[in-house]
């Protein structure tokens, strides 16, 4: 079937030879293959959107073709000529620009000298000639940007416009966004669509990456699916019916392992939040018991976030009730460090998890403490000694307990604080991404112990791979814009089925299209 | 205060503050392309050494200051070795910069304490040193003094108007930014280095070759940190570092007359005064938060391409 799309695609593009193509793109980092295998065209004039979770190599991709990161395997070919994107100037040479996701402007600067940074210009500038230029570069695409102000003073979306004049100005011929309306407000987001346009109309070749569904619909001629490194499809957006086909492709639902779960009783109410707010959270009802895995799906973005920061106590809730281990949230934080029952394994592990100048003994001792203290004393001889067996028994790369965090993986470090929460027996664990850039393996590993904990305790997974979910949960509930559209259990087919469409947004299906099925 | 009395003081004024200002043009150099130096102090002294023993040796006191420049770059440059090749800590390195500097000079110097070399002798300007008062204060001074009048004017042109200029201050304000506009930030931050030391090493020059004809030990007094405040002091601008060290050089001098003139004041209250000053100002510069111009990425490291 997806062979079929792809030849599909290929014939409605074929209306000229691509300025870029990538063939055979690969590139790991450590154990983890980022990118697959992944070969791409860029036509003149055509948006192609680069469509996947956090994680799943987009950022990989552009930034090799931006010329920060170097290919393992594959070829890039400019104009059908093979091309050695070595640093970012060759690929400014190329034709080639980034608008980041966080700008890469001086801020100290205006917008007619960030325009002209780094440019082979005369020794000597005048100021004025400077903004007149930018003024006859942005006129030409219908922005409307006061060449003379500072970067500091102005809006996200005006920070932006001056990225793509930076661009323009460089005589770009493929502009990548990353995830660009990730900052904009709603009116900012209808400014770049239509800057895009004009883009297009001038025969540029575009990149839009993104994970939201609706925005890919609406701008893109051509989608790319990244999962997990690879391209999962490739195809025309004409020839996409809806944004839950989208999810489903971009979420997948093929099970990578199978590991065997059995049966558990539920015990008692771990977590219960009802009518709770919390930043794009709103009116979240949830329970979580204990012996049950409960999955959260839903594609980043759509409240996740700050529902868990409130769980986690990281935020207070803005409103609704919040009990954990029937206390209410105020007073179970309050007293939060003596009782050391809740884990919290973070998708940021470099940030959150763990402090990358601190050694992996140090680390360890971050949530383990109570249990290595002698009155003010650390007892470390035997924290390292326990540390050093379960380094061991995860697998750690190095295992040594004096290696400092920055020194390992992403993977690796990601095992060290699975080891460290576990160790702590936690009743309450609320697991956020845990598997994400994770080999095979490793992700084994960390379901079978996840699957452990449940014996023990409760389990909250946040998880953008629907795979996961389905083969960990024991009740899933889906999230999208903010709301909790439906908690059901995993052995509830139609509804499991009907997941990618509450995960974009369409569910419950209205009125009419219900009278429709029916008819039909 | 009599006119007769002021005059002087104001001419005074002009010439404790030229050193001062060349060390503070030379640190806005450095800071704005993203590097603290805080080594003035032991780079000033070098270069007023070597500019001392150069004119003593050669009687060539052109020589001798740009021989002082020079070996402010030289002194600059293990700074940038440190922290640019080696991402060394600015504030250690500049700080060793100083104390190594005060030593090696006080060291080689010792000999020369007491001696005089040629160096250069005031002169009046055609014309502008005739204007009644002004002249007086302004334009009766030796060569050296008169480069001081054009070089603020000279960076600040380097700094606003040149494409290299540009560069340079996106360097100090987001290397991240001005790398990917593909401009080499390494590169940059040497030129700002040496060109600061090369200002810092003539600022000394002028203090052994033009302010005293003399080699005393610590001939520099603490001048050097005196710049570094003044670069706060002056919002990082070239033409406010003008105000800035003739405000200083004029305490300087006034402090310098109270205490020939046998006052009551203990003189270390009124040598404490600049730092008062300097006190002052960042006080009233943390107030005015965000439009102090303090270049976004000072004392940061760049970390080499992967």
């Amino acid at each position: 079937m997806s062979n079929l799309w792809l030849i599909h695609s290929e014939a409605e593009s074929m209306d000229g030879a691509p300025i870029i193509r990538l063939e055979g793109i690969s590139k790991s980092f450590a154990e983890l293959k980022a990118n697959g295998d992944i070969s791409l065209s860029l036509h003149q004039g055509r948006v192609l959107a680069l469509l996947g979770e956090n994680g799943a190599g987009k950022s990989t991709l552009m930034s090799i073709l931006a010329g920060q990161l170097q290919p393992d395997e594959g070829v890039i070919y400019l104009h059908e000529k093979p091309l050695n994107i070595s640093s970012t100037d060759k690929a400014i040479e190329a034709g080639i620009g980034m608008v980041y996701q966080h700008f890469t402007l001086v801020a100290a600067m205006s917008v007619a000298e960030n325009i002209f940074l780094g440019h082979r210009a005369p020794l000597f500038h005048r100021r004025r000639t400077l903004e007149k230029r930018v003024r006859e570069l942005a006129e030409a695409y219908a922005m409307d940007i006061n060449p003379a102000a500072r970067i500091a003073d102005l809006s996200m979306g005006e920070k932006q416009q001056v990225e793509i004049l930076k661009l323009l100005s460089r005589d770009a011929d493929v502009l990548i966004f990353d995830e660009p309306t990730a900052v904009l407000t709603p009116l900012e987001v209808e400014g770049l669509f239509t800057t895009i346009g004009m883009l297009k109309k001038a025969g540029k070749a575009i990149v839009f990456i993104s994970h939201k569904l609706d925005e890919v619909m609406a701008i893109a001629d051509d989608i790319a699916v990244l999962r997990r490194g690879r391209i999962v499809d490739v195809r025309p957006a004409l020839q996409v019916s809806s944004t839950a086909e989208l999810a489903s492709l971009m979420v997948g639902r093929e099970v990578l392992l199978t590991v065997e779960r059995q049966p558990m009783p539920t015990r008692q109410l771990l977590l219960r939040a009802s009518g709770l707010s919390a930043d794009v959270a709103r009116n979240v009802d949830l329970q979580v018991r204990q012996g049950e895995i409960v999955a959260i799906v839903g594609v980043a973005g759509n409240g996740q976030k700050p529902l868990i920061e409130a769980i986690c106590g990281l935020r207070r809730p803005d409103s609704g009730d919040l009990e954990l281990f029937g206390k209410p949230w105020r007073e179970f934080f309050s007293r939060y460090c003596q009782d050391n029952i809740l884990s919290y394994i973070s998708e940021d592990r470099q940030g959150l998890a763990s402090c990358q100048e601190l050694d992996l003994l140090d680390n360890f001792l971050l949530t383990t403490r109570f249990d290595f203290c002698s009155g003010p004393f650390l007892l470390k001889q035997r924290a390292r000694r326990t540390i050093s067996g379960l380094l061991e028994e995860f697998g750690v790369t190095p295992p040594d307990p004096q290696a400092q965090a920055w020194q390992l993986s992403g993977g690796n470090l990601q095992k060290m604080v699975l080891s460290r929460e576990f160790y702590r027996k936690p009743l309450l664990i609320v697991a956020e991404q845990p598997t994400q850039g994770l080999d095979i393996g490793a992700i084994e590993e960390v379901w079978k112990l996840l699957l452990m904990a449940r014996e023990q305790a409760g389990i909250l997974l946040i998880t953008s791979d629907l795979g996961e979910a389905l083969s960990l949960a024991d009740r899933v509930a889906v999230m999208y814009g903010g709301l909790v559209v439906d908690t059901f259990s995993r052995h509830d087919d139609y509804k499991v089925e009907q997941i990618p469409q509450m995960m974009a947004g369409l569910w419950p299906p209205k009125s009419d299209e219900l009278t429709r099925m029916a008819t039909a | 205060m009599d006119i007769a009395i002021l005059i002087p003081l104001l001419a005074a004024t002009v010439q404790s503050g030229t050193p001062i200002l060349y060390a503070t043009l030379g640190e806005i150099i450095t800071e704005r392309s993203g590097v603290l130096n805080l080594g003035v102090e032991g780079i000033m002294i070098v270069g007023a050494l070597t500019g001392f023993v150069v004119s003593l040796t050669t009687g060539n006191p052109w020589l001798a200051f740009f021989a002082a420049g020079a070996a402010g770059c030289l002194m600059a440059a293990v700074h940038g070795v440190v922290v640019l090749l080696f991402l060394g800590n600015q504030v250690v390195s500049g700080l060793a910069i100083t104390i190594f500097g005060l030593g090696l000079a006080n060291y080689f110097g010792t000999p020369f304490v007491g001696q005089a070399a040629p160096g250069f002798d005031p002169f009046a300007l055609p014309i502008l040193g005739n204007i009644p008062a002004l002249g007086e204060i302004f334009f009766r001074h030796d060569v050296l003094v008169y480069i001081s009048y054009l070089l603020p004017l000279a960076i600040w042109l380097f700094l606003y108007v040149t494409r290299i200029g540009l560069n340079l201050r996106a360097t100090g304000e987001a290397p991240v930014a001005a790398r990917a506009a593909g401009i080499g930030v390494v590169a940059y931050r040497w030129l700002g280095i040496i060109m600061g030391g090369f200002c810092m090493g003539c600022g000394g020059a002028y203090l052994s070759l033009a302010y005293t004809h003399l080699w005393t030990n610590n001939l520099t007094g603490g001048r050097g940190w005196i710049a570094v405040a003044l670069v706060i002091f002056s919002f990082w601008r070239p033409q406010r570092a003008v105000f800035g060290a003739y405000l200083f050089g004029g305490i300087m001098a006034v402090q310098l007359r109270l205490q020939a003139s046998g006052t009551t004041i203990p003189s270390s209250l009124l040598l404490m005064l600049p730092y008062t000053l300097t006190i002052a100002v960042l006080v009233f510069s943390s107030w005015r938060r965000g439009s102090t111009g303090e270049p976004a990425a000072l004392g940061t490291t760049i970390e080499p391409r992967q």
